[in-house]
């Protein structure tokens, strides 16, 4: 049952990552992107990452998505103004011979990775030990990423804001 | 699994389905009839099925018998043909999954195995009905775009704003609520709610944090698209907004999406600032203690009850007509209440004479708080439905103004005030 799931999670991950380079139109591609980070969000409930399957869904295809889709369906592009992709095919298959070498070399890092054999605590992946391990054993890091999103954040209101005053 | 075991995941499926899905014809009822009350008129209650009116009920019956006979149109402008016809699922099923975490009733043990009194047994809670409201929009705003209408495509547009703009506000709020009760189980919010602050009130969340219960049921009306915030489909600017060109049952799944995505949202506003499916002032622990007690009292109340019920009835469900079928609605009726007390009474009798045992008070206790959280829902709903016939319609810079401007800010102050009283309290 995991493996079938998992099987099918993946298929819908690849897939939507595919369609989404592949597609012509804009709004095909971002739901397309959606299709894959659902099945993202079903992996991670898979591993029992069950906090991690909630948050994926609310911040990306919940929040970050909507913002896609709603900046490229407000800009409402026309069939004629889509740019022209002649030799679309080749060039993917180009790029993914060219990436191919990268490929081989996230499987070797992924394989000399030391396997877990002990069996995880009970409560691995909910979200009461996760925020104890965030906000003990992993503080700095977590204030210091909070701190470069205040400071994205500030950076975004500035540049959106008009120069009249 | 033992047979109880399977009969209490059935009846918790069945109940979710009751409450989510069986409660779209009650509610359209329920807006028509209050809206009618409101107008100063009766509003629809003529149809009937073998004179059975059920004051009205039986309209909702017949209105989706109409919209799923209705011609399947779709006009050939239309080229997304996939995700014109998608929109309207993904809105219906997120609605209807966001309801699965609400617990109707506290936990049942058999045994040492525990029962989760809800449609889906995962402790996702809060974040399960975030997640879910988030994808709820993708079906407006996909099926605005595939209607290729500038009217749909402006709905869908409003309402994308709209979502993302009071989700910040609606999770903000959520925040302190989850300060308050240390969990975002809400079974584990609802038996915190069990409790009394300082010996007087129940310690709901609307008392406890009555700041975040004001935004989060304002953003809640939001987020469920209900009139003073329903400009995704603001029929005097935009036609029918996001839903122009969809007809039969395309529209009719938004239309019963949009009420249980209604419903949902008040199941979770009951659920976390009115005391979910706790009594007041009885506990699920004093349920179980006084259980006889409080059945040899429902004996007396529930057949008085219904005496004053069916008297109300014979003197205001009458039809003048005589030999309409609808005239004998009344006597009918009379018959099955009180065949239902004789079911009841017989009941609660042998339960009582023979004595109750572990298994067969939590079960009457868990029946009595699906009771008392089907009640509060309905009350919630009616508060929807009143707000939806009495406001007018917000303008859409101001609805904007409102989510930023004021609500946002608000649940941050919030936020730093209930931290900072926890954080004293607790030093």
């Amino acid at each position: 049952m995991n493996d079938l799931l998992f099987f099918l999670l993946s298929f819908f991950a690849l897939f939507g990552a595919f369609g989404m380079i592949v597609l012509h139109q804009p709004v095909h591609s971002a739901l397309s992107l959606i299709v894959t980070l659902l099945a993202l969000a079903g992996l991670f409930a898979l591993l029992n990452a069950s906090f991690l399957f909630a948050v994926q869904i609310i911040v990306y295809a919940g929040a970050i998505l909507t913002l896609f889709i709603f900046i490229i369906m407000f800009l409402n592009v026309k069939e004629s103004n889509l740019p022209k992709e002649p030799n679309k095919t080749l060039y993917l298959f180009l790029g993914g011979i060219v990436l191919i070498p990268l490929n081989l070399l996230v499987l070797r890092a992924f394989y000399a990775m030391p396997l877990l054999r002990e069996p995880l605590a009970e409560d691995f992946g909910e979200i009461q030990p996760l925020g104890a391990a965030l906000f003990t054993k992993w503080l700095l890091p977590f204030e210091l990423i909070s701190l470069l999103l205040l400071v994205a954040l500030i950076g975004a209101v500035v540049f959106a804001r008009k120069d009249e005053v | 699994m033992s047979g109880l075991a399977i009969g209490i995941v059935v009846l918790n499926v069945v109940l979710a389905l009751l409450f989510s899905l069986g409660a779209a014809p009650i509610l359209v009822w329920i807006e028509r009839r209050v809206a009618g009350l409101i107008q100063d008129r009766l509003g629809p209650n003529r149809c009937h099925i073998a004179g059975v009116r059920l004051g009205g009920l039986v309209q909702s019956l017949a209105d989706m018998l109409k919209l799923f006979f209705k011609e399947d149109f779709r006009a050939n402008a239309i080229r997304e043909k996939f995700l014109f016809s998608f929109a309207p699922v993904i809105v219906f099923v997120s609605a209807f999954l966001s309801f699965m975490v609400m617990p109707f009733a506290d936990d049942i043990y058999v045994g040492s195995e525990r029962f989760i009194m809800q449609g889906l047994p995962i402790d996702l809670g809060v974040l399960w009905f975030l997640a879910l409201a988030g994808l709820s929009v993708y079906g407006i705003m996909i099926g605005g775009w595939a209607s290729r209408n500038k009217y749909a495509l402006l709905g869908a547009m409003r309402s994308g704003a709209q979502v993302i703009s009071y989700e910040a506000a609606m999770g903000l709020s959520l925040i302190s609520v989850l300060l308050c009760y240390p969990s975002v189980q809400l079974g584990d919010i609802v038996r915190a709610q069990g409790e009394l602050l300082g010996g007087v009130l129940p310690a709901w969340g609307i008392f406890l944090q009555p700041l975040a219960a004001l935004i989060f049921i304002v953003t809640a009306f939001a987020e469920a698209n209900r009139t003073p915030f329903d400009l995704a489909e603001g029929e005097s600017e935009i036609v029918g907004g996001f839903h122009t060109e969809y007809g039969a049952m395309r529209f009719g799944l938004f239309f019963v999406g949009e009420y249980v995505a209604m419903s949902a949202s008040s199941a979770l506003i009951v659920t976390l600032f009115f005391g979910g499916f706790q009594l007041p002032y009885l506990d699920t622990q004093t349920l179980h203690v006084k259980m006889p007690l409080i059945l040899g009292a429902l004996v007396f109340l529930v057949p008085l009850g219904s005496f004053s019920f069916i008297r109300w009835m014979r003197k205001h469900n009458r039809w003048r007509v005589q030999n309409d079928p609808r005239s004998r609605e009344s006597a009918w009726l009379t018959k099955v209440i009180v065949g239902l007390n004789v079911v009841f009474l017989l009941g609660a009798g042998y339960g009582l004479i023979v004595g109750l045992s572990s298994f067969s008070t939590q079960f009457v206790t868990a029946l009595l708080q699906v009771a008392t959280f089907a009640f509060k829902l309905l009350a919630m709903n009616f508060v929807f439905v009143w707000v939806r016939w009495t406001l007018p319609r917000f303008r859409y810079d101001q609805l904007q103004m409102l989510g930023w401007k004021v609500l946002m800010p608000l649940a941050l102050v919030n936020i730093v005030v209930t931290a900072s009283v926890i954080v004293l309290k607790g030093a």
